[in-house]
């Protein structure tokens, strides 16, 4: 027996138009190591889709992919997860289930008012595959309360329990403010637990439970993830071992600055020097500036030059992390007001001064009064858009 | 119905007649009504009275005793008689409760106290349950709760002998913090009592959301007491483990050479200059003991709690909850006694640096109050473990409360408790305490003058407790109804009720 397990896999996840495709182009990865790896089926453990309902470019793309395994005889399990769970049932999981392209493996029936979850059993391997899905705000967690275990416990045979859930036990540091399930929810002794929801990889032969591992995102979701990992990934299991396999698109290269007690000019000059002498085709590159300048604002260091000179090196993408760089001009003000109208009253006035403009307490009013215009009913998002453009030109002219 | 009158004494040591036919008792609670104000009373002691002199009823029982005489007493009821010595507790009159400063009026009535008398007794807005009012053996129907931010912030004595109620009154305390949303409570529970394994208890609350429980061997729905050993520094042993002084050098210069890889450095025998062979060997296997851990093939295998690629977040986890005003109960039956103290600490230091932060952030004032329940409060605060050096539950008890964290400290010997951090700990819960020396102590450092209540408190049964508290008006009696039989058993959810909320589950 051999398999294969990813999760979140976030198709339409990243707006930029140069990363949009970006976990697209992971899960044909994915799948292409599927097919040459000879597996007997595919774990999915939620969030295949970024939404319920996905644009249709992936979705061509993702169910080209899985009619390629349905063909081979490749089965796909498969969970919603947080971002394409729908409570509707209005999921295009569901679609591609009806058209025999997945099996959703979370079926159940209510015994004794308890859950008693049903084993999907794959015909080739005997594989029996049960699993939870992941909602929002931890909903699930209900679900886990009703669990009948000993039903799902007292199954003979390989076991595998697909979740999307952090569990507390096995946070990563960094996450300790994320909803979690404690472990003790899950049924004992499967012989392997396909995890999906934290973007990380971790693996742990758990004593009374088995082996349970999480392969992170299929492609990096965020600044963070772009930073640490690079790539994402997924594994491959067979009956006596697990892998992880990394699914690269683009090498990663990481700059990280600390400006505590610099000047802008003289991060900025680092920067572009670093950058000059570094090789960046068809890199992502990440940059990363964080401390307490000595002078100036944020926005003296001249990004533009930076990513122009990032990309004048053939890199495929730049990004750029600034919320840990603060400077001694934008203090934060601490305030006691009791409106929102009084306290932006307070912050324009504390902010006034620092930048010439004539009236600037009038052209700030302003500005976010245009800004804070609603959508009208019926608008189209790209038509709202344009009327605010429109409003914030004829102001500014 | 009046039960005796004031006939003689002074002040602090009143003497009241006993009325035929009533019956008073130790602790009792009595009322005196005068013109101007009332007053409650209560018996510290009872005496025998007699119009005989010692000769005459010595000879009186021998004619008896000896010569089988049939004899009665002429008007028996006023001759022989009791008298009960009492206290004055508060002063009531029209402008409120005071500290009393007179003598109720010779001759007047006492009868026994009433629950309209007791009026004054209110709830506050964030009331910390701790039983029913008592007066001797006889429970009355009012609910005694203090102020529980100040009580808790200002740290809790629980002081009792085996079998006497504690494990009842905690179970009861935190039942009823869970209907408030003021505080949040560690509990290091080393008999796995409270929150209800294998029975009645904190899981079965309506508000079961707010319970977390820790444990070895979690039941469903408890979590895995899992700690990575990245997050302990060397001063989290102080209190758990008594290194040498060569060997706290080495803990230290291993955290300074290898930042928080050090524990695994000295498992692996990683190089460390200017340290003894013997010292470091030392250090090594203790560690290994402590923490239940063994090496094997240069990897570091866990067989306890204590784990290299788990519980990352456990301890934040925990504080985090508490700052959510949760009931935390970490079930330490499995561990040694170190044990428990290193993961007390743990987390104590957290909250700790976490409450200092946001006082030094300005915004203390918006957290609850976090309280650490510790049983057997001595094997940290003893003077014996204080003279080997400070640890983090010592500076609670010191410091807590400016930061809002106070200790619930439980013992049968407060005694061995240093004076000054008796005197720190403002309430004081007193169940039965047989031993003199450890009664004493409670009653030099009660908030209230205890001097004449060594009787009372000896004569405490199962359930019967004293409060004192810089947070009541006098020393409370209390009566902890008996848990299992008090709490409501609230019904649990029924599951067909989530049948409609299966969202996304193909139910065949």
């Amino acid at each position: 027996m051999k398999f294969a397990h990813f999760a979140d896999v976030h198709i339409g996840s990243w707006r930029d138009p140069r990363l949009k495709d970006c976990s697209t182009q992971a899960f044909n990865k994915a799948i292409d190591l599927c097919i040459s790896e000879k597996v007997d089926f595919v774990l999915i453990a939620g969030d295949l889709f970024n939404t319920s309902m996905p644009a249709i470019d992936g979705l061509k793309v993702v169910t080209r992919r899985f009619k390629e395994l349905s063909d081979l005889s490749i089965p796909v399990y498969i969970i919603a997860g947080s971002h394409d769970f729908s409570p509707s049932g209005k999921t295009m999981i569901d679609v591609l289930e009806e058209a025999g392209l997945v099996k959703n493996v979370v079926k159940g029936s209510i015994v004794d008012n308890r859950l008693r979850l049903n084993f999907t059993v794959d015909k080739k391997t005997g594989a029996k595959i049960t699993g939870m899905l992941g909602r929002r705000g931890m909903l699930e967690r209900q679900f886990y309360e009703s669990l009948d275990l000993s039903a799902l416990e007292n199954e003979p045979g390989f076991k595998i329990f697909m979740l999307h859930t952090a569990l507390s036990e096995f946070k990563p540091k960094d996450l300790d403010k994320v909803d979690a399930t404690p472990l003790s929810y899950l049924p004992k002794g499967f012989n392997y637990y396909a995890g999906g929801h934290v973007h990380y990889i971790f693996e742990k032969n758990e004593p009374g439970y088995g082996l349970i591992t999480y392969p992170g995102a299929l492609f990096p979701a965020n600044f963070k993830e772009m930073e640490e990992f690079g790539h994402g990934g997924l594994y491959i299991v067979d009956e006596k071992s697990s892998k992880y396999v990394p699914i690269t698109l683009f090498e990663r290269i990481a700059f990280n600055i600390d400006c505590k007690g610099r000047k802008p000019k003289d991060v900025e000059q680092e920067l572009l020097n670093k950058i000059s002498s570094s090789q960046l085709q068809n890199a992502i590159v990440t940059l990363r500036l964080s401390g307490k300048l000595s002078e100036g604002k944020t926005s003296d260091i001249d990004f533009k030059r930076i990513f122009d000179l990032i990309y004048s090196k053939n890199a495929y993408f730049a990004m750029r992390n600034t919320n840990a760089l603060e400077s001694e001009e934008f203090e934060e003000i601490k305030i006691d007001a009791d409106s929102i109208e009084e306290i932006e009253e307070r912050i324009i006035k504390e902010h006034l001064g620092q930048i010439k403009i004539d009236n600037e307490e009038q052209l700030v009013k302003d500005l976010m009064k245009i800004l804070n215009k609603e959508k009208l009913e019926g608008e189209k998002n790209a038509d709202f858009e344009k009327r605010i453009v429109e409003e914030m030109r004829e102001f500014v002219n | 119905m009046v039960k005796g009158q004031v006939v003689s004494g002074q002040f602090g040591e009143i003497l009241v007649r006993q009325k035929s036919g009533e019956q008073i008792e130790i602790g009792e609670l009595l009322f005196a009504e005068s013109n101007n104000s009332h007053m409650i009373l209560q018996v510290y002691d009872l005496v025998y009275g007699s119009q005989l002199t010692q000769q005459q009823l010595e000879l009186i029982s021998g004619m008896k005793l000896e010569e089988n005489t049939d004899m009665e007493f002429m008007n028996a009821e006023l001759r022989n008689y009791v008298l009960a010595k009492v206290k004055t507790l508060l002063t009531i009159n029209d402008k409120g409760t005071h500290i009393p400063k007179q003598l109720p009026d010779f001759f007047s009535n006492v009868r026994e106290v009433r629950k309209d008398d007791l009026g004054f007794i209110t709830k506050p807005n964030d009331p910390l349950f701790l039983g029913k009012l008592r007066s001797g053996s006889h429970m009355i129907d009012i609910d005694v709760s203090l102020e529980g931010v100040k009580v808790l912030q200002h740290h809790i004595l629980i002081a009792a002998t085996t079998g006497r109620g504690k494990s009842n009154l905690v179970k009861s305390m935190l039942w009823n913090i869970l209907d408030t949303d003021y505080c949040g409570i560690l509990v290091l529970d080393p008999h796995d009592e409270y929150y209800g394994r294998n029975s009645f208890g904190l899981k079965n609350h309506s508000r079961r959301d707010k319970v977390v429980y820790y444990s070895k061997t979690p039941v469903t729905g408890g979590r895995s007491l899992k700690v990575n050993l990245k997050t302990i520094k060397p001063g989290h042993f102080n209190g758990a483990v008594n290194w040498s002084d060569a060997q706290t050098e080495a803990l230290y210069a291993y955290y300074k050479k290898y930042g928080d890889e050090w524990i695994e450095a000295i498992l692996l025998e990683k190089e460390i200059e200017h340290f003894m062979e013997g010292t470091t060997g030392v250090v090594r296997r203790r560690m290994m003991s402590l923490l239940d851990l063994y090496v094997r093939d240069g990897q570091i295998f866990s067989n306890g709690i204590f784990d290299t690629t788990s519980g990352f977040t456990t301890i934040k986890d925990i504080v985090n909850d508490l700052e959510n005003t949760k009931v935390v109960v970490v079930d330490t039956s499995a561990f040694t006694g170190s044990s428990e103290i290193l993961v007390g600490s743990l987390i104590v230091n957290e909250v700790f640096g976490r409450y200092k932060h946001h006082k030094l952030a300005g915004t203390l004032d918006k957290k609850p109050v976090i309280s650490i329940v510790l049983e057997e409060a001595p094997r940290v605060l003893g003077k014996n473990v204080l003279e080997q050096g400070s640890n983090i539950f010592e500076t609670i008890a010191r410091e807590g409360r400016k930061f809002k964290i106070g200790l619930t400290a439980i013992t049968q010997l407060p005694s061995l408790i240093p004076r000054e951090i008796l005197a720190n700990m403002n309430t004081k819960i007193i169940l039965g305490l047989e031993m003199g020396p450890e009664r004493q102590a409670i009653i030099e450092s009660a908030s209230q003058d205890l001097s004449e209540d060594s009787r009372n408190i000896a004569a405490l049964d199962k359930g019967e407790a004293i409060v004192t508290s810089n947070f009541s008006r006098f020393a409370l009696p209390i009566k902890i109804p008996l848990f299992e039989e008090s709490v409501k058993h609230p019904n649990q959810k029924p599951i067909q009720s989530y049948q409609k909320e299966y969202l996304g589950i193909q139910i065949v």
